[in-house]
């Protein structure tokens, strides 16, 4: 397959940048992942640094979750469901995985309607769906509450985690002189999300895709942007480098949906510790559904493994080979930090392909 | 006999005996099949080969094949692997108690369709009966021997920078068809496994080409595995042409929408082959005219000195990139 003329120029640009450093944090998971697999990261000039950021729903997700998680299963009687990357993540002392082989029932599911599906059929049964992620994966969750509550399903619980990206971003501002934003976030929030944080904040980003051509050209679209931003031509900047999917106002439709049954809460990320305003939880009226209540969970505080820096991975201040137990203690086989369990995850594709393509 | 499989078939006596005599020897029977405690066989005048397998997939009946046809398709392809002609093969069944006795039959007469294909004979058997609950269905254990053909001299550590790979035919379908059987994800399409027996392609191949270097099946871990331990046993590397790699439409879509890597994905009958590369379009060209299993033969790649280990592609930027090595995904009982 040859790229198009419009991104082997796009890749010219990046490829010939040598002026000042520009640090470049890839929000999302996915990039992260694509941006290795197809060979760009092996492209970039030492004059381009990439970043990757905190943008993995399961990497994020802190310790104490998964405590409750596997309180839930183990001590509770409960029956789990989940997306799949979640059940290796360690906990304070257990894994999901590990409760499993304890004997807890923990299934995976590609749709948190499936958990719902399972506990219609299974009334005798407590199911519980780890409603884990971000603006696109809430959605789904909210959805299969709204469908149990119509059609009574009284067996069927949240527990949430889920999160929203904006207020990271105010978090992380000052990491990165630009954001590649996520793909499949921004379908939800829509453009005026980035236009509002470049305006009231001069935080500058591109949104794009996960193609080789769309990531291309949002590196080429951040290099002369940032140039003109250092030329005193502008503030700021966001553009959309990803417009066949993603739309200025995004999908009002999911947001109204999601405000119905949600609600902002101050949340803990893996990493970031507290970020206010930047978890989604259910609504007072819904809380017959909130695991966290119908189960009486008392509050948790997760302990991460003290030598694990899938903080500072997630923040940028380091590169995951500068963490001590990165390859060794900690591998994807024997995940030690979240970032080496995704899929998603920095370390993951660190370990999977950087080593070997000798990348810094 | 009985409609169900009870404990009472396990148990030596009777019931015993009209089940090995009723079912196994009706549709297995050959002259090397007898009542004695073990077969007395004349041993193959060359090296021999020979090769166990266990069997446990779940759904045991899926589109394309069930555990019956495939407990004689994993041993055969062992065996044709190192170039043997399987000639003998035992096969072990623990049965669940309740097991409906006309499934049993459908699967004991898959085994026979499929072993009467190859021309192997199962010269023995055993059969115990578990108790309800403790085993799912039926698994089942063959055991085959095998005549290597003199020519053939393979193993996976004999891959040569200048190789070139081969499939024989679209990568991740048995994988794909399990997962879809399970319903887990609520999707649906037509796709079929590709569970075969191979040892006529490959006899066909190494009487044109002794040269051939290596053969593996890619079953559990798929092509990419397969691809993973060579570089390893041969202290190769290995440039794969991604784009070459064939999959069909319905399994392109379902891995794409579970991120799924078809390279991952497992087969039951397809084989990957390391041959010198001047052989490659030759090889090519006898597998897809010496069997309907084997007619979507290509070549994904070669054999190099370079980045020994490892699996490397070139992107569309010109930049090279691993195939992620294979790690320990959590897939359901696919073989």
């Amino acid at each position: 397959m040859a790229l198009s003329k419009g991104a082997a120029e796009a890749a010219e640009i990046v490829r010939n940048y040598d002026g000042p450093k520009i640090r470049v944090m890839e929000v999302c998971g996915t990039h992260t992942h694509e941006i290795f697999r197809l060979g760009i990261r092996q492209m970039l000039p030492e004059s381009i640094e990439l970043i990757s950021g905190p943008g993995c729903p399961v990497c994020v997700t802190p310790v104490g979750y998964i405590d409750e998680a596997v309180m839930l299963a183990l001590e509770k009687g409960v029956k789990i469901f989940t997306f799949g990357d979640l059940i290796r993540v360690p906990g304070t002392k257990k894994s999901l995985a590990d409760a499993h082989s304890e004997g807890a029932e923990v299934q995976i599911v590609y749709s948190p309607m499936d958990a719902l599906d399972y506990a219609k059929a299974h009334p005798e049964e407590e199911v519980c769906f780890l409603s884990v992620g971000f603006e696109t994966t809430t959605p789904g969750s909210v959805i299969a509450l709204r469908n149990a509550i119509s059609e009574k399903v009284e067996n069927f619980s949240l527990l949430t985690a889920n999160k929203i990206m904006e207020p990271a971003y105010l978090a992380l501002k000052g990491s990165a002189d630009a954001f590649l934003y996520p793909g499949h976030v921004s379908t939800m929030t829509g453009m005026e999300v980035y236009r509002k944080i470049a305006k009231e904040w001069q935080i500058s980003g591109v949104v794009t895709g996960f193609t080789t051509s769309e990531i291309v050209t949002a590196l080429a679209t951040v290099v002369r942007r940032v140039e003109e931003v250092r030329a005193g031509e502008r503030e700021s900047f966001a553009e959309n480098c990803y417009p066949s999917v993603v739309t200025e106002e995004g999908s009002p439709a999911a947001r109204k949906l999601v405000d119905k049954y949600m609600e902002p809460c101050d949340t803990e990320w893996r990493g970031l510790g507290i970020i206010p305003g930047s978890g989604m939880k259910l609504r007072d009226e819904f809380s017959k559904y909130d695991a966290r209540v119908r189960f009486q969970l008392p509050k948790v505080q997760g302990k991460a493994s003290p030598a694990c820096r899938c903080g500072e991975v997630l923040r940028g201040l380091i590169r995951p080979m500068d963490c001590k137990i990165y390859g060794n203690a900690c591998t994807p086989e024997h995940p030690v930090g979240a970032c080496m369990v995704s899929s998603e995850g920095a370390c993951s594709a660190y370990y999977k392909y950087g080593d070997t393509l000798k990348l810094k | 006999m009985n409609d169900k499989i009870t404990l009472a078939h396990g148990a030596g006596g009777k019931q015993t005996s009209e089940l090995i005599g009723g079912l196994f020897k009706k549709y297995f029977d050959n002259p090397n099949l007898t009542a004695d405690d073990a077969a007395v066989l004349t041993p193959p005048a060359g090296r021999m080969a020979m090769s166990t397998d266990g069997f446990i997939v779940s759904p045991a009946f899926f589109p394309g094949g069930n555990i019956g046809k495939l407990s004689i398709c994993g041993t055969v392809n062992d065996l044709a692997c190192m170039g043997a002609k399987p000639l003998y093969i035992s096969c072990a069944c623990v049965i669940e108690e309740g097991f409906p006795m006309d499934t049993l039959e459908e699967i004991v007469k898959s085994m026979a369709e499929t072993a009467a294909k190859v021309g192997v004979q199962i010269v023995s058997g055993d059969t115990k009966v578990a108790g309800k609950g403790q085993v799912d269905g039926i698994f089942i254990t063959t055991t085959g021997v095998g005549e290597i053909m003199p020519k053939a001299e393979l193993s996976g550590a004999y891959a040569r920078p200048g190789d070139a790979i081969l499939v024989t035919g679209d990568v991740g379908r048995h994988g794909c068809t399990i997962l879809l059987e399970r319903d887990r994800y609520g999707m649906e399409a037509e796709v079929t496994s590709d569970c075969a027996p191979l040892w006529h392609p490959v006899r066909d191949l190494i009487q044109e080409i002794p040269e051939v270097h290596v053969i593996r099946d890619a079953t559990r871990g798929g092509v990419g595995t397969v691809l993973y331990e060579i570089a390893d046993e041969s202290k190769v590397g290995i440039r794969l042409d991604a784009e070459s790699v064939p999959v069909c439409d319905e399994v392109r879509g379902v891995t794409g929408m579970l991120g799924l890597e078809p390279l991952y994905l497992a087969c039951e009958g397809r084989l990957v082959i390391f041959v010198p590369k001047e052989k490659a379009e030759d090889a090519v060209r006898i597998l897809r005219e010496a069997s309907p299993d084997t007619t979507g033969a290509a070549i994904i790649g070669e054999v190099t000195d370079h980045m020994t280990g490892h699996v490397v592609m070139a992107t569309e930027l010109g930049t090279e990139t691993l195939l992620p090595p294979p790690s320990g995904e959590l897939l359901p009982r696919i073989c």
